[in-house]
């Protein structure tokens, strides 16, 4: 699992590769620790992303909320017809905005 | 551009002293706002809008100019900074008054209420004024509250400029009368219709807590009363079971207009609801989530699988479906393909073999 955090366009992305499982969930969430505190958009581009778990939802809410808690948006971009069901079997779909 | 204006030397001190004076007055505008909008705030009063200025220079001069002998310093010009509230019912009028008395001190010697002056058959529907002055000390500021409709009134007023040197036909003043009145009525009857609401918003509240559902339609209000009772718990903590899943608070508001579409009246009507279709959105759930290994839940999936099954009972098929991912999640031609998982998955279940 490779995740890369950058600043485009006055907004953070962060670039998600391979599969978000369990075993990876720790390193994840510290490599995505930036996005906590920051005061910007957030994008996660879940491109190259082919599997989440619900360890990997949990970092996304966790986002999610600190976002919301400063008034700022949290877009989903590139999200696999997979990972769309693992959003949707959750029932948090509704909570991101899909890119 | 404005007629150029004419001052004599007491009227030229004056303004020399405002010069002087103005950038006190500009902190002090700011300081007077900001300590009266969190006041508001912490009482939670919201209104139209507050606004503050400074008086501009031209502006004074011209008052100087028509009654400058009126006033011996610059000191007895008590508008030089105002601030103004426009609340948006009139008994907030009072409330953002009693708000000042206590963070300002008011000078009652000028303070008017312009609501009162009026005659049984005056004219003109004003707001009230107090002159007043940070508690610390510092020039007197004034401050403006009223409605908006008492807002409406004093703007077209100021805009016609009826005040001014012609005489306005006793016919013309009557029209005038007569549009004051209304928004006076119309005022109080926003002020009536609010009380009745929050008088009624409170009987359903009491009717829910009770559990008289039968007599409450569902609204916003009412579902959102519904929903202290947890009503979809029980359905959501066997859910969870399936895989020892956390659940996941979010709003289940969102859900309001799928249950609407359904033709849903009362609260009772989701009671039934939920009644008659917990065991097929039971069966659904299990047959979607054994398969995996997904222990972190929303706690709208309950309701959720309630309103799909009730779609899949009543020969909603793909377009129904849709519908309720359209309206939960926004539309999106990627809820067809959600459609479809619950379409394959609710296949084999008895509840779709037994219509």
């Amino acid at each position: 699992m490779k995740t890369t955090i950058q600043e485009l366009d006055g907004n953070m992305v962060a670039f998600l590769e391979g599969s978000l499982d369990t075993s990876v969930v720790p390193e994840t969430e510290k490599a995505m620790s930036p996005l906590y505190d920051c005061d910007k958009d957030i994008i996660i581009d879940c491109t190259d992303m082919n599997y989440i778990s619900s360890g990997g939802l949990r970092i996304f809410l966790g986002i999610l909320k600190k976002a919301q808690g400063k008034g700022k948006h949290v877009y989903i971009k590139g999200i696999s017809d997979d990972v769309r069901a693992v959003f949707a079997m959750t029932g948090f779909t509704h909570l991101f905005e899909f890119k | 551009m404005g007629n150029k204006v004419t001052l004599d030397a007491h009227g030229e001190a004056l303004m020399q002293q405002y010069r002087e004076l103005k950038p006190t007055l500009e902190q002090l505008a700011k300081d007077a706002f900001a300590l009266l909008s969190d006041a508001l705030k912490e009482q939670g009063i919201y209104v139209t809008a507050m606004e503050y200025r400074v008086k501009k220079e031209h502006s004074l001069e011209g008052k100087i100019e028509l009654k400058g002998a009126k006033y011996k310093s610059i000191d007895d010009i008590t508008d030089l900074v105002g601030l103004r509230v426009i609340t948006f019912y009139t008994d907030e009028v009072d409330k953002v008054a009693a708000i000042a008395q206590r963070i300002f001190d008011i000078d009652w010697q000028e303070s008017v209420d312009k609501r009162r002056l009026h005659e049984l058959d005056a004219f003109g529907y004003n707001s009230l004024h107090y002159i007043c002055r940070m508690k610390e000390g510092g020039p007197r500021f004034e401050l403006q509250m009223r409605t908006a409709l008492q807002h409406v009134w004093s703007t077209i007023e100021h805009d016609t400029g009826y005040k001014g040197d012609v005489k306005i036909p006793r016919e013309y003043l009557r029209q005038f009368s007569r549009l004051a009145g209304m928004l006076e009525l119309i005022d109080n009857e926003f002020s009536r219709l609010r009380l009745v609401l929050t008088d009624y918003q409170r009987q359903i509240q009491a009717l829910v807590k009770n559990g008289q559902l039968k007599d409450v339609p569902l609204s916003p209000d009412s579902f959102r009363n519904y929903l202290d009772l947890h009503p979809f718990d029980r359905l959501n903590k066997r859910i969870a079971a399936v895989n020892q899943a956390e659940i996941y608070p979010v709003s289940m508001m969102p859900y309001l207009p799928v249950l609407e579409s359904f033709g849903i009246e009362t609260l009772e009507d989701v009671q039934h609801f939920i009644d008659e279709n917990s065991e097929d959105a039971f069966q659904l759930a299990v047959s979607q989530l054994a398969v995996t290994n997904l222990d972190i839940l929303s706690s709208a999936k309950a309701l959720e699988y309630l309103c799909l099954v009730y779609v899949l009972n009543h020969d909603g098929g793909r377009k129904g479906l849709k519908f309720i991912y359209d309206t939960i999640n926004g539309e999106s031609d990627t809820n067809n393909i959600l459609a479809d998982m619950i379409l394959e998955q609710a296949r084999t279940l008895s509840f779709m073999n037994n219509n």
